[in-house]
C-alpha cells in the first residue's frame, strides 16, 4: 500500500522497474494507411478491410469498437504481424510490415504484450509459472530475476496470494489478471488486447480493464484494445470505431485522465 | 525454484493417464528389445560355452568339422605329435558324440551330448571337474552337467537326496558319479562327461585312437600366431589348427548361417522398436493436437517454432528415459526367471544397456520429430 500512496504523491509517471525500459520514441507506435485486406481467392474473395488508416501515439490507450464482423480483429492480427499485409503501408514499433520476413514478425511480436479473449494460459502451470515462462523469450534475464519480476507483476495485479495456484483453481477474472501480468511482465512496447472482458462478468471485467489501464499508464505503455463492451470505453484516450471494414473518423471520447485520477480510481477499486 | 520453467515436463505430467500410457508403451518396447537381444546373445554365448572353457590356447579339429553335434573324428596321433614341440606344455584329446539317454524315471529317450575326456588332467576349466576326475576312471561312471534341461529327469534332485542315478545311455547302464557345470545351449540340451575308455564302451563303432577335438596348451602364449601357423604346416590339411576364438567363431558361424536364429531375434528387436515408436508417436501426436491452441498462443506471443519443437522433443526424451528405467528393471526380473527355466546365460550387460538406451532415445526422438510436424498447423492468427 505504501507504494501506492507514493505513486499518488509522486504524480505523473511512476515507471516501475519490472518493465523493460521504453525507448524514448517520438513518432507514432503504430501508423498505417491504405490498408486493404481480403480473405479467400477468386470469386470467394471477401474484402474485410477497406483503406484503413490509423495512428497511435506512445502512451495512448486506444479502443477499437464496432459490430462483430467489422474487421476489428483482422486489423489487430495485421498489426500484431500474425497475418501478411496485402495492401497498404503499416509500421509497428519501427518495423515495416510490408513484405516483412517471418523472423522480423517474430521479433516484433516479442515486443508486444498480448491479451486474448480467453485467457489462453497454459493449464498445466501455476499463475507464477505462466508469467515466468515469458522470460524464455529473454535469455539475458536470469531465472532468479525473471521470477522476481513475475512475482512483482502478479502482486501488482492483485494476485500476490495466488502465485502458486494452478490455472484451474483461479476464477475467470483472476485468470485474465494473470494474462495481463503475462502480457506486461516482459516490458512490451505495445499492448494488444482482444476483447479481454468478453468472458467475464461486469465486475471482474471492470476490474481487469482498470488494472490494465493503471499499469499501462504507470509504465507509459500504449494499448490498442478491441472491444465491444460499452462499459469500458471510458478508460480510453481515444475510441476508434469500425464499420464494415472501414475506420470511422477518430473520435476522442475522453480526455486523457491524469495519473493521479487513474491511480486513485484503481486503488479504490482494488481495495 | 530459481530455475527456468521445466515446461516440457510440466506439460507431460499434466495428464497422468496419458503419461502412464506413453511410459508403459516405451517400457514394453524396451522389455521386448531386451528380451530379443538378450536371448540372441544368450543363445550364442551358450553355444560356445564348451569352447570357452577349454584348457588351452589352440584347438585341433578335423578340417571338415562343422559344429559340436556334427564333428568328424581324426587320429589322435596328429595331436600327440605336437608334444614334440618344446613350446607345447600339454595336449588333451576329446571325443564327442550325441548319445541316447533313457530317462530313468519315465523311460523317455533323449539325446545327450557325450564327451570322452582324459582323466589325468582336466581339459575343461569348469567347476566340479578337477575333484571328480578320478571317479571317471571306474567302468561306466559319468559326470552330468548340472545345466542340462529338466527333460532328462530329476537328476540333480536325486543327487541331492543321495539317491543313485543309473540311466541307460546308448543302451548301456551307466552310473552317475557327480555333477559339473557346463550349461545347456539351444543345440545341446544336456551333456555328460566320461573317460575315453568308457566313451568307447558307449560308442562301440568308434575306433580307438580317433578323437574329435584336440586341445593344445602352450608354455608361452605370446607365440600363438607363429605356433598356430607352424603346427598347421606340420600337421597338414587333415586337421585345422584354430585358436579358441576361431573355434568359437566356427560354431557361431554355423548357428548364424544355418539357422534363422539371428534373423528371428533381430526381427523381434525391430518389432519392439516399432511398437515403442508407434505408441510414442501416437501419444505425442494427439498431445500436440490437443495443445495446438496453446501452441498457437505461444507462437503469437513470440515463441519461435524452434522453441516449441524443442518442447515436444524434450518430452519424447523424457518418455524414453521414463520407459527405459522400469523396462530394464522388469527385464532383470524376467531374465532371472528365464535363466532358471532355460539355463541360458541371460545377463543385462552394459554394452547392450548403452546401445538400448540409445535406440530408445532414437525411437522416441524419431516419434517426436514426426509429431512435431503437426505444430506447423498451429496458426497464431487463429487465437484472436
Amino acid at each position: 500500500m505504501t507504494s501506492k500512496t507514493l505513486r499518488i504523491e509522486s504524480g505523473e509517471s511512476t515507471r516501475r522497474s519490472y518493465g523493460g525500459a521504453l525507448p524514448a520514441s517520438h513518432g507514432p507506435v503504430i501508423s498505417g494507411e491504405g490498408i486493404n485486406f481480403s480473405f479467400g481467392q477468386g470469386e470467394l474473395q471477401k474484402q474485410i478491410l477497406f483503406d484503413v488508416q490509423l495512428e497511435i501515439q506512445p502512451g495512448e490507450i486506444v479502443l477499437l469498437t464496432g459490430p462483430s464482423g467489422s474487421g476489428k480483429t483482422t486489423l489487430l492480427t495485421l498489426i500484431a504481424g500474425l497475418r501478411t499485409l496485402q495492401e497498404g503501408r503499416l509500421n509497428v514499433l519501427g518495423h515495416s510490415l510490408c513484405q516483412a520476413p517471418q523472423q522480423n514478425l517474430l521479433d516484433l511480436r516479442r515486443k508486444i504484450g498480448f491479451i486474448f479473449q480467453a485467457h489462453n494460459l497454459l493449464p498445466y502451470l501455476t499463475a507464477l509459472q505462466n508469467v515466468q515462462v515469458m522470460f524464455d523469450l529473454q535469455p539475458h534475464v536470469s531465472p532468479a530475476e525473471g521470477r522476481d519480476r513475475a512475482v512483482a507483476m502478479l502482486k501488482d495485479v492483485g494476485l500476490g496470494d495466488r502465485l502458486n495456484y494452478h490455472v484451474s483453481r483461479l476464477s475467470g477474472g483472476q485468470r485474465q489478471r494473470v494474462a495481463i501480468a503475462r502480457a506486461l511482465v516482459g516490458g512490451p512496447q505495445l499492448v494488444l488486447a482482444d476483447e479481454p472482458t468478453a468472458a467475464l462478468d461486469s465486475v471482474s471485467g471492470r476490474e481487469v480493464v482498470n488494472i490494465l489501464q493503471r499499469l499501462a499508464r504507470e509504465q507509459g505503455r500504449p494499448i490498442l484494445m478491441v472491444t465491444h463492451d460499452a462499459r469500458v470505453l471510458d478508460i480510453a484516450d481515444r475510441v476508434l470505431e469500425m464499420q464494415d471494414g472501414r475506420l470511422q473518423t477518430n473520435t476522442v471520447r475522453t480526455e486523457r485522465p491524469s495519473a493521479h485520477q487513474s491511480a486513485t480510481a484503481a486503488s479504490a477499486l482494488s481495495t | 525454484m530459481s530455475q527456468r520453467i521445466a515446461l516440457s515436463w510440466l506439460q507431460l505430467r499434466h495428464e497422468k493417464m496419458k503419461l502412464f500410457a506413453a511410459v508403459a508403451g516405451v517400457m514394453v518396447s524396451v522389455i521386448l528389445m531386451w528380451m530379443q537381444l538378450g536371448l540372441m546373445k544368450a543363445l550364442f554365448a551358450s553355444a560356445v560355452r564348451f569352447h570357452g572353457s577349454l584348457n588351452g590356447e589352440l584347438v585341433l579339429v578335423h578340417s571338415q568339422y562343422e559344429h559340436l553335434l556334427h564333428s568328424k573324428p581324426f587320429s589322435s596321433r596328429l595331436l600327440y605329435r605336437l608334444l614334440g614341440s618344446s613350446a607345447v606344455d600339454d595336449v588333451f584329446a576329446i571325443s564327442m558324440a550325441p548319445s541316447e539317454w533313457k530317462n530313468p524315471w519315465n523311460g523317455e529317450m533323449r539325446s545327450v551330448q557325450c564327451y570322452g575326456i582324459e582323466t589325468d588332467q582336466p581339459c575343461l576349466s569348469i567347476s566340479g571337474l578337477p575333484e571328480q576326475l578320478q571317479e571317471l576312471r571306474s567302468t561306466d561312471q559319468f559326470l552330468y552337467d548340472r545345466g542340462s534341461r529338466p527333460r532328462f529327469g530329476d537328476v540333480i534332485g536325486a543327487v541331492e537326496r543321495k539317491e543313485p542315478v543309473e540311466p541307460e545311455i546308448n543302451r548301456r547302464r551307466m552310473i552317475l558319479s557327480g555333477l559339473v557345470d557346463l550349461g545347456a545351449s539351444f543345440g545341446v540340451d544336456g551333456s555328460i562327461l566320461v573317460s575315453h575308455a568308457n566313451f568307447l564302451r558307449l560308442f562301440s563303432e568308434r575306433k580307438p585312437g580317433m578323437i574329435d577335438v584336440g586341445v593344445v596348451r602352450l608354455r608361452d602364449t605370446s607365440l600363438l600366431p607363429e605356433l598356430q601357423k607352424q603346427f598347421q604346416e606340420q600337421l597338414g590339411k587333415e586337421v585345422s589348427v584354430l585358436t579358441v576364438e576361431q573355434f568359437k567363431d566356427r560354431e557361431l558361424r554355423y548357428w548364424k548361417s544355418a539357422t534363422p536364429i539371428g534373423v528371428i531375434f533381430t526381427a523381434g528387436t525391430v518389432v519392439g522398436f516399432f511398437i515403442g515408436f508407434i505408441v510414442v508417436y501416437q501419444i505425442l501426436y494427439t498431445d500436440v493436437t490437443n495443445h495446438l491452441p496453446q501452441y498457437a498462443t505461444m507462437k503469437a506471443m513470440g515463441f519461435s517454432n524452434g522453441y516449441l519443437y524443442r518442447l515436444v522433443l524434450e518430452q519424447s526424451l523424457q518418455l524414453a528415459v521414463l520407459g527405459y528405467i522400469p523396462g530394464t528393471f522388469i527385464t532383470a526380473l524376467l531374465y532371472a526367471g528365464l535363466q532358471k527355466a532355460t539355463q541360458l546365460p541371460l545377463e543385462l550387460d552394459l554394452t547392450r544397456g548403452v546401445a538400448l538406451i540409445a535406440v530408445t532415445v532414437m525411437m522416441c526422438a524419431f516419434s517426436g520429430v514426426l509429431a512435431v510436424r503437426k505444430l506447423a498447423s498451429a496458426d497464431p492468427a487463429e487465437v484472436f
